[in-house]
Order: C-alpha cells, then structure tokens, then sequence
C-alpha cells in the first residue's frame, strides 16, 4: 500500500525556514560601521543581503538533501548507518587537521569549499540513523548490558571528541538525544541510572572548568556581571522583554545593533521574541510542538522498527535541540552554543535538519513498510563489530526469544 | 504507544510547556521592565551643538569665531578596567591619570573626560578602540585677534556662555537654545539614522554681532597705550576713542590686559574694562563743566578777565594753588593753562546750585548707558552735602568720580555741537540668514548751545597750540581740540591726596572743527612725569595721528591747496 507522505511536516518546516530567513535577514541586514572597517581590512564586500543569499542558498541544497533522503529506500539507510557513522567520525576528527577552521577559540568546523560545515551537526543525525538501525537490529537486547554499553561506548568517543574542540553544547545534546533512544528502546532503567549516577563525577569535573563555571554562574545570577559573562543572557532578556505581547515590529529590533552577541546564530530566537512579540514566539515554539508530535505520529503509524526509531529519533532530536535553544534563551539552563533548527544562521544546521526532515517524510509514506518483513540484517553486513555481537544475540535469541517492538507497540 | 514513548513523548512536552510559561513571564508579566531597560541602553539624548554667532569689528573683520573641534566623555558603567584605561588614556590626552580614573569610576553615566581638543587629538583615543569612551562634536570659542579688545569682547565658559564683554551682554543674541534628540544607538555608540533625514548635521546658529570699533584703530589705540604704561611704568592705562556725534565706540581699551583664549589664567584686575568700571577723580578736564556752564548762564564772556596773580585761593578755608603764578587772565587763558584759581573763581561765580546742575547735564553721575556690564554711574555730591570747600574742589575736578567714559562724553558734546550721546559698542546684529534682529540707534540729547559750544571749541583748540598745557599733544596736519588733566591720587591710608600718585589725562577730539573722533588717554601713575600734557598728550598725539591717515582725513590745509578739490570735480 502507497502511502502519501505527510504534508503537515513539509508545510511546518518551510514556514520554520521562512520564518528563519525573515530573522536572519532582519539580524544582518543593519550592518555597523565597525563590521564594514572589519570587512574592508580583510578586502571584502559587505552587503545587506550577504547572510541571506547564503541562507537562501544552503536551503536549495538542503531542499536536495531532503528529497535524496525522501527517496532513498530505507533498507539502504539501515546498511548505510556504520558508514554514515563512520564519516561522521572522520568529518569530526578532521576540525583537528589543518581543514579544520576554529573561531570563538574552538575548532568546529572543517572547510568544505566554498563555505564551512560544522560536522557536530551530521553526528547528531548519524547517531540517529545508528542507534536506530542498532535498536531494530535483532542482536539488541534491552536487558543485555552489552546491547547497552556499545551505543553509550560509541557516544563517548564522540562525546569526548566533542570535548576537545570544545563544543560542550554537542556533549549535552548528543547524550541527551542517545540517552533519549535507549530509555526508548526499553533499555534496563538500572543501565541508564547506573551511568548517570557515574556520570555525575564526570559532569562536576568538566563544570568545575573556569570558563564553563562563569558560564555556570552567570546562569545562575546573570546581574551579577551585567557587563561581563552574564552579558548575553540579560540583553536576550531585554530583547525577549522588550517586546511584549505583539513585538516592536518586524525589521524594527534594536538588540540586533551589537547588543545581543550571536543574534543571528544561536540568539535567533531573542529577536523573534523581540520583533514579532510573544504571539510570534509562542507560534514559533508551537511550530516545532507540531512538528515533534505529527513525528511520532508518524512513528506510530509505521510498521518497522527501524522507522519506528528513525522517526521518533528524528522528531527526539528537533524537539531536543529546539527546546534546549529556547530554554538557553530565557535562561532556563545555562548558556551554550546550539542553533535553533531550521532558524539559525548556519548551514550545517540547517543542512542537517531538512535531511532528517527527508528522512522523516520518507517514514511517513511507508518508506519502510516494504522491508517490514525483514528479520535481520547482520549477516550481510560486513563489519567486524557487528559480526561478533550478532553471533552471541543469535544465541541469546534461541534461548531467550525475541520480542519484536513493532508487534509489541500493537497490544 | 508503549509507556516509555509515553513517558519520553511527555518530558519533551514538559519542555514545551516550561518554555512557554518562561516566555509568558519575560514578554508578558516583565514586559515593562524590560522595555525600559532596552530604552535605557538603546536611546541616546544627541545635542545638536549650537554655534554662537560671531563678532566682528565695524568692517566685518571678525574677532570671534567657532572651532569644531570634539571632546571625549565615558561611561563608567560600561567600563571594565578603569585603571588600565586611565593610564593609557593620560599618555594620550595628557591629562592626570588620577583625574581620568576619577572621572572613569564616577557614578553618573555621562561624564566629560576631556573638552575641546582638535581632530586630530581625539583621533589618537579614537584608534585605541576603548569600550565605554565617547565622543562628541563641540564648540569652541576662538578669539583669532587674540588680547585685541578682550576687555570689549569679553569671553566664554566651558559651555559657551557668555561671561563677560559683549559675550555676556549680548549672549541671549549670540547663543541659540540647544536642541536635544533622542536616537536610537548600537551598543557601541553609533547613532542611527530615523530613516527621515534625521539631521544630526544640522547646527543651530546664533546671530552674528557686529561692533562699532574697527580692528585697525583699536589697533593703533592699544599699540600707543601699550606703549605709554610700559614707558611710564604706570599701574594701569585707559584709552577710548568715539565718534562724536554717533556715540560709536571706534577703540577701547585698557591696561593691563589678558589672553582671551584662556581667561582662566587672567586675574580679576586683568580683566576689568577700567573704562567703564573704575572711578577716578578728574582733575582738570572737569574744568569744562564750570567753563561751558559760565559762558551757557551768561555769567562769563571770552573775555571776562580773572585775577590769578596771587598764585592761591582760600576756598572754605582751605587754599588751593595754582601750578604756576599766572597774573591777570582772561576766560580764554583760564581754560587753556589749566588755572585753578580762575576756574575756582568762576565756579564761584556760578553758584552750586548752577554747577551742580550742569555736572548732572553732562551726565555725571549716572550711568553713560554703554552696552557693556559693569559700568558705574560715578559719584557726584549734590550741593546739600557740600562742604565749604566744596564749590572750589568741584569746579577743579575734585571731590567727584568720574569714569574715563564720562569724561569723553562730555567732550564729545563740545565736538558735536552741545549734544550728549550714548555711546554704545554693538551697531548691528544679524541672524545668519542676514535677517537684522537689533540695530543701535542714535540717542543724543541737547545740554549746550551751538554759540558755547563754538566758544569753548575755539577754547580747546589753543591748549595744544604755543602757551597752552598741551603742546605734546598736538597733531600734524590737523588742528586737536583738547584739554589735560593731572589729577592726585587720594591715598587710602592716610585720607589725603598723594604727593607722588598721580593720574595724567589728556581728552579732545580732532580734527576740531569738523570732528572724526574723539578720545581720552588716561595713564594711572606714571613714575618720573605726572602732567597730563606730558604723559597722555603725546599718546593722544601718536594715537590720532595714525587714526587720521588710517582713515585718509585729510589734512586742515588741504582744502586750501585745492589738493582734494581737484579729484572730487
């Protein structure tokens, strides 16, 4: 049966990326003095719609991604999820070879010609297509602490990775969104207590660190240092504040005039709130409450696991960095460098998330429904990891049985 | 859906929800507090500097104007490291680190650190790039001539108010109210344009004032009486020279000066313009008053002769001499050697009454009216409250005060034919569109008779010539019509008049009979020569000779020789 996919997800992302490049536009169109003596240093040109056209152009690429992974059969993504993995790993470890760029004093990027890709972003996505290929694969096993410490082991080394560029906003987020797909899967509670418990040390550690400590502190009083560390937050406040109930006004912001440090990145949201109001922020945090809900709508509808986790890992990821972004925003927890999907300036981001939107769309026309019938793949695959944890999940199979999700979510 | 989707499903949704009442609580409930923060930090007041009009002499030639220059002012809350900034900051301005600091750490948000400097000393401070300096275009005012009439033109303070001379006088002409905008600005201090032409540029003129002197004659004016208080080693100087029939202020000025560009460093006594501010006791030139008023009543006639062969005169009990044994003199004679016994005798002759009343006619007494600040009426004793010797002292020029301005007035009325004039310094004041706002006027009133008046003139005419006080004074080509003054000075610790302390004058006009100006040189104790015909008279002579070639006034003679007869048919 050919299902139509869903055009509710489509429609809600176009109006998130229009609403994102009427921000961005808005954000970079005023252009101080200051920039312009910088740009012309440097010999470049500086126009009011340099920021968009890129934008615009990132979209037209990103519109290719969705539709290639709208069309890609999902049986292929399933053989391709180590690959992907894989690539993931290289793109990352590159930002450490001479193509990395840094800026902000950290190396996150790494230099695809003509622009720059931030490869936290394709791990998040790949972590997804993993775990959810993993999860649907018949070695797993939810009360196997093996079927558990391999995926977490694999979010370490990345996570660690992470950590040396620094990127702490990718550790937070991608440990939330694994830790997300394995309490999904049904993993044991203990496991996921057990490391969370052992992961406290670990967290106090890397808190205790001068730079992230300030920024600890000044989430925790930002008036304290108004004009230092706890800067940002209170002009995202001002901004947020400012614009009350229907906003000062599409275009007629002020905090975007050097107050609010990174407002058409990661403080996207601010301006919103400032220009279009709380009406326009409340619109566009239920855009992405939409997008979350017909996500798992569609995992539910889909008769595979490994679409199952693909679309609710999906969904999972949008909302989490969504949420995350606005709660940065306000102030609800302290301040790191994540972009608000489909809105921010960047193209790693953005690239990333309609992909996972192609992806997600694919599950919703039955993209999986005719592998539905597919038992196992470990066979086929060829990598060694794999192989040697399959052999013992088939012999746990045999002893245990096997439940599959798809049939359990049915009673 | 299995329990965890459930569970996982509503956490996320948990999320959703803690985010929206977040937002509800900043935007909604915080809103007006908020917004008031972003006013704070996003408006800025912009004056729009305003530009005093400038002042020029009688010819245009102008002796204040307006620098553009900026000055720098911070904002200590924007400020991180206050000590670091303030030593680099001093190196750069040259100023106090401790003053900076001071001035970086102050509790308003707006505080000047440096007013003023040029272009390009701010720009020094503009490439350090700081965070929390600022700068301002401002005005500053410049007197390009320098010490030339500082006491007439007077000068600023800090904010570009007038605080003395025709600045004060005439500030509410010459400034303009400021404007303040309110505009928006980046966080760097960047204003914004309103999208409308927001006119930042526009500047706010006030009108231009433009004086009776001329830059030439106050030139040759102050050149001359530098020159005699240096020479004579003289405590202080006066000079003004008029126009006698106008009452055009054309030269005035006094010694000792200052800079007008930094009245800071100037001492009060520096700064008073004596011509206007100080009282002295005349002497001899107040004998005209008795003089006119004799040969006005009719109690005189030229010719009228006075026994002066004695040498004294007891008045009240009191004598008073004469300089030299005179003999036998006629009215003439009396004026034209000073002589004190003569004058006495017609003051006698007069009556208080009479003389009293003609003090107060030529305008003794009060205030001449010049628009300048300061100025002091004098002091004259009405005859109720004269002493015996009174009438005696009076008529000599004792027991009045009189300032420079006075004096000259009153022989501006010998050499207009018998009117008072008010003199004044500014003729006319323009907005700078050109539109007029102010023009002075003539104000003169008759207080003697063309025949006195002829009289007296032809009177004056002999002090300069062979057998008068004044021969010093005497100028080549034309003819002076003057009159000395050697007045003592009343010592104030011992209450009688000095034996050493002298104030020399000489007042006239020239030429005498068809006037073009004019003036009083007074020199306050001259060391070595006291009489007024040896102290002023020669500066009155240097001054109005150069005067009258600066002004082509031809020679008395020419006429005769037809040398200007010639060009004009």
């Amino acid at each position: 049966m050919k299902q139509q996919y869903d055009r509710w997800i489509l429609f809600i992302m176009l109006l998130l990326i229009l609403v994102g490049l009427m921000a961005v536009y808005s954000s970079t169109s005023v252009i101080s003095p200051d920039m312009i003596e910088k740009y012309r240093k440097k010999g470049l040109a500086i126009s009011q719609f340099g920021f968009l056209k890129k934008q615009l152009f990132t979209v037209l690429l990103g519109i290719i991604a969705m539709f290639i992974a709208y069309r890609t059969p999902l049986k292929y993504l399933k053989k391709a999820a180590i690959p992907l993995l894989v690539v993931s790993f290289i793109c990352l470890v590159m930002v450490f070879t001479p193509f990395g760029i840094s800026g902000g004093g950290a190396r996150r990027w790494i230099r695809i010609w003509p622009s720059a890709f931030q490869p936290s972003e394709l791990v998040k996505l790949s972590m997804v297509v993993f775990l959810s290929w993993y999860i649907s694969s018949a070695g797993y096993s939810r009360d196997r602490f093996l079927s558990f410490i391999i995926p977490v082991g694999i979010m370490g080394v990345f996570q660690v990775v992470f950590l040396k560029q620094p990127d702490f906003g990718a550790v937070m987020s991608l440990g939330l969104l694994t830790m997300a797909m394995l309490f999904l899967s049904g993993i044991r509670l203990r496991y996921l207590f057990s490391l969370g418990i052992l992961a406290i040390p670990v967290i106090i550690k890397l808190i205790s660190e001068p730079y992230r400590w300030k920024r600890v502190a000044a989430f925790l009083d930002p008036w304290k240092d108004a004009q230092g560390s706890g800067f940002q937050l209170i002009q995202s406040f001002i901004a947020l504040g400012s614009g009350g109930l229907k906003g000062v006004g599409l275009g007629e912001g002020k905090q975007k005039l050097s107050f609010l440090p990174e407002v058409h990145t990661d403080f996207i949201f601010s301006l919103i709130g400032e220009e279009l109001g709380l009406m326009g922020a409340l619109f566009v945090v239920f855009l992405f409450f939409i997008l979350f809900v017909r996500g798992i709508a569609i995992a539910r509808k889909t008769q595979d696991t490994f679409a199952y986790f693909l679309a609710f890992g999906i969904s999972t990821m949008i909302a989490i960095q969504a949420v995350i972004n606005f709660a940065v925003v306000t102030g609800m927890v302290p301040t790191k460098g994540l972009p608000l999907p489909f809105i921010s300036y960047g193209g790693s981001s953005l690239l990333v998330s309609m992909t996972a939107i192609g992806l997600l769309l694919n599950v919703s026309r039955g993209g999986g429904e005719s592998q539905a019938h597919y038992k196992s793949v470990d066979n086929k695959l060829k990598s060694p990891l794999v192989v040697a944890h399959s052999a013992s999940i088939n012999r746990w199979q045999r002893g245990h049985g096997y439940k599959r999700y798809s049939k359990m979510k049915r009673t | 859906m299995n329990k965890r989707a459930i569970i996982l499903s509503t956490v996320i949704i948990f999320g959703f929800c803690a985010v929206v009442f977040r937002l509800v609580d900043i935007m909604f409930f915080n809103h007006d507090w908020y917004s008031a923060r972003a006013r704070f930090q996003q408006v800025k007041r912009e004056f729009i500097p305003v530009k005093r009009g400038i002042i020029t002499d009688r010819r245009g030639r102008e002796l204040a104007v307006n620098l553009d220059t900026e000055s720098i002012y911070c904002d200590p809350a924007e400020i991180s490291f206050p000590d670091k900034i303030a030593s680099t900051l001093s190196e750069k301005i040259n100023q106090r680190p401790d003053i900076i600091l001071a001035k970086l750490s102050a509790g308003k948000r707006f505080n000047w650190i440096e007013r003023k400097l040029s272009a390009e000393d701010t720009q020094v401070v503009k490439d350090l790039r700081l965070r929390g300096i600022g700068f301002m275009p401002d005005i500053k005012r410049y007197y390009p001539k320098g010490n030339l009439a500082s006491h007439l033109i007077g000068f600023v303070n800090v904010d570009n108010n007038g605080l003395e001379g025709v600045e004060q006088r005439y500030d509410r002409y010459l400034s303009a109210k400021s404007e303040k905008l309110h505009v928006y600005r980046d966080a760097k201090g960047n204003v914004l344009s309103d999208g409308q032409g927001l006119s930042l540029n526009r500047e706010i003129k006030g009108n231009n004032v433009a004086l009776t002197i001329d830059e030439g004659l106050q030139y040759i004016l102050e050149k001359n009486l530098d020159a005699a208080v240096t020479r004579w080693k003289a405590v202080s100087g006066t000079a003004i020279m008029m126009d006698p029939y106008t009452g055009e202020i054309l030269a005035m000025a006094n010694r000792p000066t200052f800079d007008v560009n930094n009245p800071a460093d100037a001492t009060p006594n520096q700064r008073r313009n004596r011509a206007v501010t100080d009282c002295y006791e005349p002497g001899s030139t107040f004998k005209i008053i008795a003089g006119a008023a004799a040969l006005e009543e009719g109690v005189v006639t030229p010719d009228t002769k006075f026994d002066c062969s004695s040498g004294h005169i007891e008045v009240g009990g009191k004598k008073i001499k004469d300089a030299h044994k005179h003999g036998v003199l006629t009215f003439k004679e009396v004026i034209q050697k000073s002589s004190n016994v003569g004058t006495i005798k017609i003051g006698l002759g007069l009556g208080r009454e009479k003389l009293y009343e003609y003090i107060k006619r030529f305008g003794f007494g009060e205030k001449t009216g010049i628009d300048l600040g300061g100025e002091v009426s004098g002091w004259v004793r009405p005859p109720s409250r004269w002493s015996g010797t009174s009438i005696g002292a009076v008529s000599i020029g004792q027991e009045v005060a009189v300032t420079p301005l006075q004096v000259l007035r009153a022989y501006a009325a010998v050499a207009n034919g018998g009117f008072l004039v008010r003199p004044y310094i500014v003729s006319e004041i323009r907005s700078h569109e050109g539109n007029v706002a102010y023009k002075a006027g003539i104000d003169a009133r008759r207080i003697l008779s063309e025949k006195t008046v002829t009289i007296f003139r032809d009177i004056l005419k002999t002090v300069t010539e062979e057998g008068g006080t004044a021969i010093g004074a005497a100028v080549d080509g034309n003819q002076v019509a003057g009159k000395t003054g050697t007045a003592q000075i009343i010592d104030p610790k011992t209450k009688t008049y000095s034996k050493d302390k002298f104030v020399s004058s000489f007042v006239g006009f020239v030429p005498a009979d068809k006037p073009k100006l004019v003036m009083i040189v007074v020199i306050h104790e001259p060391k070595g020569q006291t009489y007024g015909g040896v102290v002023a008279g020669p500066v009155f002579r240097t001054i109005a000779s150069e005067s009258l070639s600066y002004l082509s006034v031809p020679r008395d003679d020419s006429g005769e020789k037809g040398l200007l007869m010639v060009s004009k048919k």
